[in-house]
């Protein structure tokens, strides 16, 4: 196993450390739940031996945990013999799930669920995984047990995956697909199932199983150590025959869950899409490209299965000579006289007991690769930078006064400067636009004040404290920012009104919405403000989104109110009308516009008009109107010659 | 252990038995009839597979029965051998048949040879089995596959009134889970009854020869795994339901949460958001709990029960063999020279008595599992089911050029709610460039269009192309004709240059680089350091909202058809770019029919004709200087509230 690999499972196991005394309480079970099989193959010689070919019953030819149930019917006649045995198996049956000499005539309780073939459809049964190696009412109870313990390590563990996700930089979700992040979430995280409880109880469970083996063969046939020494070689031969082919398989099982991944992906973009697909008639390319990315997600799990009955087969080849020599070297023992038929049947038994048990723990490399492989894509995600307070982070306290760009830069990862050298202050009160041509950086510039950009240089003050030293929480609390494409969850309208300050009262949403113009049309809808808005906002129209978002902005009535092109939407009508409310909204607070409509920057109180970057004028549209070269004046002209 | 059989019954009570009940055999035959006939492809494969695993096991009969008898009867009883045995292990007939019993090396050589011959029997047939277990997942794979592409189909093909009501994460959990349901749908309902009732034939029938009584037991160990279902069908059903409704919640939220994550990160709403995914991850686990308790529980109970027959059918063979009794059909045994009860016999018997009752248990565990098939299942049929709304007529007309354009006649059109959106439209979009049709928000612009493109069909009246309703052309033909640009911008995650050119994958780099200057993104992208190669994020997120617009422009100009549906194209450029946009579309679409929706006049000024709607009707129209002149109109108005922008006031 690689270095990697261990890495990744160690950092799985801490997971489980919070759990660690329900753990053990499951461990206790799981040897609880193989002690009795100690019992389990001693009726089948009293049959062979006592009733079958009628030999005397002498007690102290039995072990010392058979001996009292032996001495109790010795010396009954053939049938009460039978019947005492048929009915301790039932009990057997009932207690532990376990009556009979051969591993078929056990009962393993599980809940596992019939599951596709691939790896994705698999995971929701390792999310749920409940087992026990007992059947019957021990088995039940174990299996609820291990099943709860087995869910809150998943909810646990994927709260804190989603929780990472949110806690990521904006900007990470550029590149991330989507159905990326879901799959990590749903498929991905129950791998940690299978690594835990594989590290944790297989070593614990498959060992006492074999321990429990040979201790009843060294009870039994004390005589005979050979018996229990190959009960025991099973250990060795099943972890190491199949070693040599870990590396192969955790590669395959990478490959598997990326494919699967990549599938979830396509149909994301695929359904999110329908209209784009629809109208430019890509259906049946965005089908083929579906069809390609599934099938290969199938060909990988294919692959992972055939590294594993290859490493299956080569396995059974040492395994096979161990039984065959352990087998002979009974039945010779038979035939020489010194042990009876009826024994022939117990080690028989007790050598599957042990077989089936090391079968576990040789499958046990391949399951912990695949279980690494899901795990490193979850841990991966979970090591990227996240958006975090500067160690002692203090608390912007209420914005009384002031915000200050001081030199502010910024500069993307690909290097382009995206603002460069911006230095101005704005005070609560004030309605500042900003305006520019495309790509002028002035939704970046407008970033950086809520901090969802860090500047690459320079700093914002606010009230003369740097933003960078106050915690995210305390900064942002203060800010309100409508986004330039506006994102509505599937939820009532006011509960995503309520999305920013759930203890907004009705007045207050009321408000909000009568300011940014939005009252009409919530009041015309039959169930109001109880309406569900369908995925993405899809029930309104682009416009009627706008005015939910600032309306929604609006409800957490901040001093600070950020609108990235808010009214691109709107018809001129509302978006007077709405700018007006701005106006009323925005007393007492500083709001920030980008626009590109003139009615919404000629009532800012100051313009900021930035090119390429740079802040290349300041101030109101009067003044900056009548500067002969200004370049705000440039700008208005091209813009009113476009005017009819 | 109260609590859990409490919770069964509690369910049973809750809902309504009888129906789920009936529901939990019908729904399961139902499903695997509609299953059959995506089987049809892929018969050959399975009839193959079954008859592989057919012939394995029969080939396997006689040779389990001879080792078990080599071993029990011969090594470890010394009983002399039968003629057959002898000649099978290449032993002396003088010593090892015609005697009264074996000599302890001659037993020790019997057992050597036996496993030798087990070692070579397996050696040949564990790589055969394994092969037939490949063969086997690769069919059930490439039926899932052929189920997943008729889904996605579906889903493409279903209009927009679906899709604004469904979530998306929802129909990927269909798309993946569920319909991965069928694979197993074939394996559980289809191949394991095939292998299970076979199997369980053959102990029947085996059993039968040595003693017909026994045979009649292994056929009554079918009432306790019976009743268990009879009691736990419904209350799995019902538990499989609810486990895989919060599953979907569960996957829709996160997809939210993920797609919202920046305003759920202005607003400080991070800490809510996790506290509703973890209520919804807690309810997930929480209905899965419950319903797999209740599996475990029924498969437990159908194991004690079948092995209670089991173990009653042993001790009633190990009378038999104490007694010596003779075997039901003796002659047929003869030949092997087993006619009576022995150990080897009576091994032989356990075991395959062993197998029926496990083929039984395999039987009655998928039946629990198919209760959890049946409804991941119907989950699919669920999509498959759903008509699309809009559907190519029998007798489609095929779409050969475009002369005069389009018409709307008298077109009425609501939504699922009772707003009408659009009232008795009457509209030309003639060839020969722009016709716009302006509006506030809301009048029913973008509703306009989707009846153009034939995402909906309207209510009353009709779209007309060339003077034939859209509803007698062929779709695809009416879809090639028509391109649009929109104002939310839909882009992919590969580059610019795919994204361009998505309608026609085989235009050339300068086809791409024409309609990026006609749509006036060759400037920004020629300036990005990978140019027409800069991949994009998810939907674009890496370019500005400007900049998508325009790459949506370019990529409908790119597809040259000869209507050109714009809505909204340009919202978010500067007043100079969108200007000289416009200006270059209108000499491109000279020769085409363009109709632009929007609210903004600026872009209005290169349309040939203006139609002003409001509330859904056609108030107005003309050009912009009829408009004007009717004085105090809608038109008029709105131009007086924009022109309120000038420079200088």
């Amino acid at each position: 196993m690689s270095d990697g690999a261990v890495q990744t499972l160690s950092r799985a196991l801490r997971f489980v450390a919070p759990l660690r005394g329900r753990v053990l309480v499951k461990m206790a079970l799981l040897v609880a739940s193989v002690l009795p099989l100690v019992l389990v193959p001693w009726p089948g010689k009293i049959v062979i031996d006592h009733v079958i070919e009628g030999l005397p019953l002498d007690p102290a030819t039995y072990p010392f945990f058979v001996r009292p149930f032996a001495a109790w019917i010795a010396g009954g006649s053939v049938v009460e013999i039978l019947l005492w045995t048929l009915a301790v198996q039932l009990v057997l049956l009932a207690s532990v799930g376990a009556f009979g000499a051969s591993g078929r005539e056990r009962d393993e309780a599980d809940a596992w669920l019939a599951g596709g073939h691939d790896t994705q459809t698999r995971t929701e049964n390792e999310a749920n995984a409940g087992f026990s190696l007992a059947g019957g009412v021990l088995g039940f109870l174990d299996l609820r047990y291990t099943m709860r313990l087995t869910q809150d390590l998943n909810h646990h563990f994927r709260s804190v995956l989603f929780q990472r996700l949110q806690a990521l930089p904006m900007r990470t979700f550029d590149d991330e697909r989507i159905g990326d992040a879901v799959y990590r979430v749903m498929i991905d995280t129950p791998s940690i199932t299978t690594a835990c409880w594989r590290i944790l109880l297989t070593p614990i469970g498959a060992p006492a199983a074999i321990g429990i083996a040979a201790a009843a063969l060294y009870f039994g046939y004390g005589e005979h150590p050979a018996l229990m020494w190959a009960a025991l070689g099973a250990l060795p031969i099943a972890l190491f025959a199949t070693l040599p082919f870990a590396g192969a398989l955790r590669r395959r099982s990478v490959d598997s869950r990326e494919a699967g991944a990549l599938t979830t992906s396509t149909a994301e973009e695929g359904l999110s899409q329908v209209l784009a697909v629809q109208s430019l008639g890509g259906g049946a390319r965005e089908r083929g490209r579906f069809d390609r990315d599934s099938w290969r997600g199938f060909g990988a799990y294919r692959a992972v299965l055939r590294t594993g009955m290859a490493a299956f087969l080569l396995g059974l080849l040492p395994g096979g000579l161990l039984a065959s020599w352990a087998f002979l070297y009974t039945i010779d023992l038979v035939i020489a006289g010194t042990l009876s038929r009826g024994d022939f049947l117990v080690v028989f038994a007790y050598f599957t007991q042990a077989a089936f048990a090391a079968l576990s723990l040789g499958t046990l490399w391949f399951e912990l690769q695949g279980a690494a492989a899901g795990l490193s894509r979850v841990f991966r995600l979970l090591d990227l930078p996240s958006e975090a307070d500067v160690a002692g982070a203090g608390t912007l306290a209420p914005i009384l006064g002031e915000v200050r760009y001081e030199h502010v830069s910024y500069r993307h990862g690909d290097g382009t400067l995206a603002v460069d050298g911006v230095s101005f202050s704005a005070r609560l009160g004030e309605l500042v636009a900003l305006v520019g041509p495309a790509g002028a950086g002035k939704t970046t510039l407008a970033h950086l004040l809520p901090r969802y950009l860090e500047p690459s240089a320079g700093c914002v003050r606010i009230d003369g404290v740097d933003t960078a030293s106050v915690s995210l929480a305390s900064l942002r609390g203060q800010v309100s920012y409508v986004f330039q494409e506006t994102w509505l969850f599937d939820g009532s309208i006011e509960e995503n009104l309520r999305l920013g300050a759930p203890d907004a009262s009705a007045e207050q949403l009321a408000r909000a919405l009568r300011l940014a113009r939005a009252e009409e049309f919530v009041t015309q809808l039959p169930q109001g403000l109880a309406t569900r808005v369908g995925r993405g906002g899809s029930q309104f129209s682009v416009g009627q989104r706008q005015r939910l978002a600032i309306a929604r902005a609006l409800v957490r009535d901040t001093p600070i109110l950020i609108l990235d092109e808010p009214t691109s939407a709107l018809d001129p009508e509302t978006e007077q009308a709405l700018v007006g409310s701005l106006r009323e909204a925005g007393r007492g607070r500083l709001v920030l516009v980008i626009a590109h409509r003139l009615s919404t920057i000629r009532s800012a109180d100051r313009i900021l008009f930035l090119e390429s970057g740079r802040l290349l004028e300041e101030g109101t549209h009067a003044e900056l109107a009548a500067r002969p070269a200004g370049a705000y004046r440039r700008f208005l002209e091209l813009a009113h010659r476009a005017v009819p | 252990m109260s609590a859990a059989n409490g919770a069964p019954n509690a369910a049973t009570r809750d809902d309504p038995p009888s129906d789920e009940a009936r529901a939990s055999v019908r729904s399961v035959a139902r499903v695997l009839a509609r299953c059959l006939r995506l089987l049809a492809p892929l018969r050959n494969h399975l009839l193959l597979l079954c008859a592989g695993f057919a012939g394995l096991t029969l080939l396997l009969v006689p040779p389990s029965l001879l080792f078990l008898d080599l071993i029990w009867t011969r090594a470890l009883q010394g009983e002399p051998l039968p003629e057959l045995h002898a000649w099978l292990l290449r032993l002396d007939p003088a010593v090892s048949v015609h005697v009264d019993a074996l000599s302890a090396e001659l037993r020790r050589s019997v057992a050597r040879r036996t496993i030798a011959g087990a070692v070579g029997v397996t050696a040949l047939v564990a790589p055969a089995a394994m092969g037939l277990w490949y063969y086997q997942v690769w069919i059930l794979q490439r039926l899932n596959q052929l189920l997943r592409m008729e889904l996605i189909e579906r889903f493409q093909n279903l209009s927009l009134r679906f899709h604004s009501e469904a979530r998306v994460g929802d129909a990927i959990y269909r798309l993946t889970q569920d319909s991965a349901m069928v694979t197993s749908l074939v394996e559980v309902l289809l191949l394991t009854p095939a292998y299970t009732i076979g199997g369980y034939l053959l102990s029947v029938g085996l059993i039968a020869t040595v003693d017909p009584r026994m045979a009649l037991l292994l056929i009554a160990a079918w009432v306790p795994p019976l009743v268990a279902s009879l009691v736990f069908s419904t209350p799995m059903r019902v538990g499989f339901r609810a486990a895989r409704a919060a599953n979907a919640a569960l996957t829709a939220r996160i997809q939210e949460g993920v797609v919202g994550i920046r305003t759920l990160k202005a607003y400080g709403a991070e800490a809510r958001e996790q506290a509703v995914f973890e209520q919804a991850s807690r309810d997930a686990f929480a209905a899965a709990f419950s319903a797999r308790q209740r599996f475990a529980l029924y498969a437990i109970l159908i194991f004690a029960g079948v092995s209670t027959v089991l173990a009653a059918a042993a001790a009633w063979g190990a009378l038999e063999t104490s007694r010596e009794a003779e075997v039901f059909a003796v002659r047929l045994f003869a030949a092997t020279g087993l006619g009576a009860w022995n150990l080897g016999l009576f091994q032989w018997f356990r075991s395959r008595f062993g197998d029926g009752t496990n083929q039984l248990r395999r039987l009655f565990r998928t039946w629990g599992r198919a209760q959890d098939i049946s409804i991941g299942l119907a989950r699919v049929f669920e999509i498959l089911d759903l008509a699309p709304e809009v559907v190519d007529a029998p007798d489609a007309i095929a779409v050969d050029g475009v002369r005069h354009g389009l018409t709307f006649r008298s077109v009425g059109f609501q939504y699922q709610d009772d707003r009408p959106a659009l009232e008795s439209i009457h509209l030309e979009v003639p060839v020969g460039g722009i016709t716009a049709v302006v509006g506030p928000t809301g009048a029913g612009k973008s509703t306009l269009l989707a009846l153009a493109l034939r995402l909906f069909d309207p209510d009353r009246g009709a779209v007309e192309l060339d003077g034939v309703d859209l509803r007698r052309l062929r779709l695809t033909d009416l879809r090639r004709a028509v391109a649009i640009a929109l104002q939310e911008n839909l882009l992919f995650g590969t580059t610019i240059r795919e994204n361009i050119r998505y309608a026609v994958p085989d235009a050339s780099d300068e086809a791409v680089r024409a309609a990026a200057r006609i749509a006036c993104a060759d400037e920004f992208i020629e300036q990005l350091p990978l140019g027409y190669d800069t991949p994009l994020g998810e939907r674009g997120s890496k370019l500005s909202t400007g900049q998508r617009q325009r790459l949506s422009l370019a990529r409908a100009v790119l597809k040259d058809a000869p209507i050109l549906l714009l809505d909204e194209p340009t919202a978010s450029l500067d007043a100079d770019t969108e200007s000289r946009v416009f200006g270059q579309l209108a000499v491109w679409g000279r020769d085409r029919a363009i109709l632009l929706v929007t609210h903004r006049l600026s872009t209005v000024r290169h349309a040939q004709r203006i139609a002003v709607l409001h509330h859904g009707q056609l108030v107005e129209s003309g050009t912009h200087d009829d408009l004007m002149a009717l004085g105090d109109g809608a038109y008029w108005r709105l131009v007086r509230a924009d022109a309120s922008e000038g420079p200088e006031g």
